[in-house]
């Protein structure tokens, strides 16, 4: 039987325990890391990995690489219309256009050093294209290993751990992994709370241009981050200043909801900076899709519940979510809503009648947007300012 | 002195230019052909429109102006204009100030054709179309050359034919095979025209008014408003009786100069035509204006800028994203 412990020793382990408590996260104590340190280090190739450019997410892929992967990270610079054009002469006319951009970001990612490529596929046809970018991409001429996330999703959490992160990196460490996957969720959660703020505040910033200043400072604070503490401070430091640009903001600004394809209606490139437009018009934006609401806390058949009126099955990837917001917005009186879709997203080409449906049960009107891989966005404004216009006449009217 | 306001829409076809008094009534209009030369066409415009004030007496001062079409932004910085609007919006403001009772309007224009549902006077509702180029003007002008006929007399013809040949309406390219393939198994020259404004009126249906409630009273305008054809085929198709207001195809520009009567006169003009308070024609007709594209290296964006020069000053540029790449007006 074990000796009663003393008070003194009572009191050492409690503060002992409680130091641990305290102790920062640190990588778990592994007494063969020095050595795995050193083989690693004449053995293991020193590796870039790049993703292709998607909306404000960039440092959630920095993130990915560099603390789950344990890769080096290689950012993108700003798109160039290159990009794109590089992108539309390698992929057939007919694709949709998200595949057009990222196989241009692809071989943008290639000429400046990638040796890896990650896709992490998508719900719909998305799902698709690592297969088919991987080949043509080699078809150019590049060499590269493509890291695939739509690959080996068949074996569950692990097994899909095992297959896709050992293709990069033979000594990734799973369980640290595991651990920054939960970081990372949370980084990705951040960064949609901060857009959403964004969206709905930006159009009344009294001096020009201080959100995208506050912006651009969170996304830096956001991708200096190696961890869930320093997710969380800089998540409350950026967002506190935020909160703090004064505003002019009306009792009732006109209030637009955008809805839409995955990565159109979020990825200000393909989108031809819809957000900023709108926001630069002086319209309160909200936007249910992103990252967080069709990912992390994605419940397909409860949210159908809240649009039964309107769906009976699931038609898509983003279906649901487009037509619950619709309604969402069209119930809370908003003045107007954004429908956005590439050419060709035939999801959302379903979607359309259903909205048509909302627009007339509700009396909101929706505007619907097509995009392809132009570049001009001169018709964009047209229709955008006609739209702003109407809403205007329309709400001065009712007063 | 009597203030009136001049309201200018330049399409990518025709441009239209109307001048309004204060009470909102149209005292002089011009439609010509923009024939690609937009800066031109809206001189020619101003200069029409300058000779009818000067017959109408009355000493008509244009204290305002206004803008709109695809290249409102050009003209709208030749003319110092203080309103510069889309043309859905003019379209819309036009059309319920002479149809305050209107439910839907129709338009069909050169390149693009828009529909717009109003209700209590307020459109509510528009949709434009987006891809496809089909059924509007431009489509009908070159059809009309094809077989010969001047465009202006094309609805005429249409209304002569008993039995209108069926032409596929989906798509210009289609329906253009189409076309040639009914002219060349030899069927009469009225029921293809018929048949085209037909296919017309059901790819505007179909296309840009997919899904939108079309209620009666209609009024239809644009330059298509103007083909017989084409206003009989809608008639027919809606079931419901379909207006056409004399001034139809001007009421583009006559939004712009409504809305620019609502923004009152220009009084803070600093250099251009409406320096002196009220407008001056030598102004804006003696100068040269140019249109310069420059490539922006400030970033890799190389954003197109659009400068537009007043002889050599540079009164107006747009296309930058952002304000590496303004460019400082040197008037």
């Amino acid at each position: 039987m074990a000796k009663p412990q003393t008070m003194i020793e009572q009191v050492r382990s409690k503060v002992s325990v409680e130091r641990e408590r305290l102790r920062p996260p640190s990588l778990h104590a592994d007494r063969k890391a020095a050595k795995r340190a050193r083989h690693k280090a004449k053995h293991h190739k020193y590796t870039k990995a790049a993703f292709f450019r998607y909306c404000y997410y960039d440092p959630a892929f920095k993130f990915f690489c560099e603390q789950v992967l344990d890769v080096d990270y290689l950012p993108l610079p700003e798109a160039t219309r290159t990009a794109s054009e590089v992108g539309v002469q390698n992929s057939s006319d007919y694709v949709c256009t998200p595949f057009k951009h990222i196989l241009g970001d692809f071989a943008e990612a290639l000429d400046l050093g990638a040796d890896i490529l990650i896709q992490f596929g998508g719900p719909c046809r998305l799902g698709y294209y690592g297969e088919l970018q991987d080949s043509i991409l080699r078809d150019m001429g590049y060499d590269f290993i493509m890291l695939n996330f739509a690959r080996g999703i068949e074996k569950g959490y692990i097994g899909w751990a095992k297959e896709v992160l050992k293709t990069v990196n033979p000594d990734v460490d799973i369980p640290h992994g595991v651990v920054q996957m939960k970081a990372l969720a949370r980084m990705i959660a951040h960064l949609d709370s901060l857009r959403d703020f964004y969206l709905a505040n930006a159009g009344f910033e009294r001096e020009r241009g201080a959100f995208d200043a506050a912006w651009a400072r969170a996304m830096d604070a956001m991708r200096a981050c190696t961890d869930e503490r320093d997710i969380a401070q800089a998540y409350r430091d950026t967002m506190g200043e935020m909160r703090a640009i004064p505003l002019d903001k009306p009792a009732d600004p006109i209030r637009i909801g955008i809805v839409g394809e995955m990565f159109t209606a979020i990825d200000e490139r393909s989108n031809l900076g819809l957000d900023h437009k709108l926001v630069a018009m002086g319209v309160e934006v909200h936007r249910m899709l992103n990252f967080t609401n069709r990912y992390l806390r994605y419940n397909e058949p409860n949210l159908r519940v809240g649009a039964k009126d309107y769906l009976t099955y699931d038609m898509g990837p983003t279906s649901t979510l487009t037509v619950l917001a619709a309604k969402k917005y069209a119930e809370g009186g908003f003045d107007g809503i954004i429908h956005a879709k590439s050419a060709g997203c035939t999801p959302e080409i379903d979607c359309i009648p259903v909205l048509q449906k909302v627009s007339e049960d509700f009396a909101v009107p929706i505007l619907y947007l097509t995009y392809d891989s132009q570049t001009s966005d001169t018709g964009l404004d047209t229709r955008l300012e006609a739209f702003y216009d109407m809403l205007a006449m329309k709400k001065e009217k009712r007063k | 002195m009597t203030k009136a306001y001049l309201g200018i829409d330049i399409g990518s076809i025709s441009t239209k230019g109307v001048v309004i008094d204060e009470n909102r009534t149209i005292i002089a209009r011009s439609y010509l052909w923009t024939e690609g030369n937009p800066t031109e066409a809206s001189k020619n415009v101003v200069r029409e429109l300058e000779a009818q004030l000067a017959e109408a007496g009355d000493d008509f001062q244009i204290v305002g102006a206004g803008t709109t079409g695809s290249a409102r932004r050009l003209v709208g910085a030749m003319l110092g204009a203080s309103v510069i609007k889309n043309e859905i919006t003019a379209h819309a403001v036009g059309t319920t100030y002479l149809h305050p009772d209107v439910r839907t309007i129709l338009e069909i224009g050169g390149q693009d054709s828009k529909i717009i549902c109003v209700s209590d006077g307020i459109a509510v509702d528009y949709a434009m179309n987006t891809l496809c180029a089909a059924g509007t003007g431009s489509f009908l002008s070159s059809q009309a050359h094809r077989l010969g006929v001047e465009v202006e007399e094309f609805g005429d013809v249409a209304l002569t034919s008993k039995k209108p040949a069926n032409i596929a309406a989906r798509c210009t390219v289609f329906a253009e095979s189409d076309l040639v393939h009914k002219i060349q198994v030899g069927y009469a020259r009225e029921d293809i025209i018929a048949g085209l404004c037909n296919a017309v009126a059901s790819n505007y249906l179909n296309n840009v008014g997919k899904g939108k409630k079309i209620a009666a009273p209609v009024v239809f305008q644009g330059g298509v408003s103007k083909n017989a054809g084409v206003v009989h085929a809608f008639e027919e198709q809606l079931g419901m009786p379909v207006a056409v207001d004399p001034d139809g195809h001007l009421m583009g520009a006559f939004g712009a100069a409504l809305l620019a009567a609502d923004a009152g006169p220009i009084d803070d003009a600093e250099s251009g035509p409406f320096a002196s308070g009220t407008f001056d024609f030598e102004a804006m007709l003696d100068f040269d204006f140019k249109t310069r594209e420059v490539e922006c290296n400030k970033c890799a964006n190389h954003c197109e800028i659009i400068c537009v020069y007043r002889d050599k000053d540079i009164i107006d540029s747009w296309g930058n994203r952002c304000d590496k790449g303004a460019v400082k007006t040197t008037a």
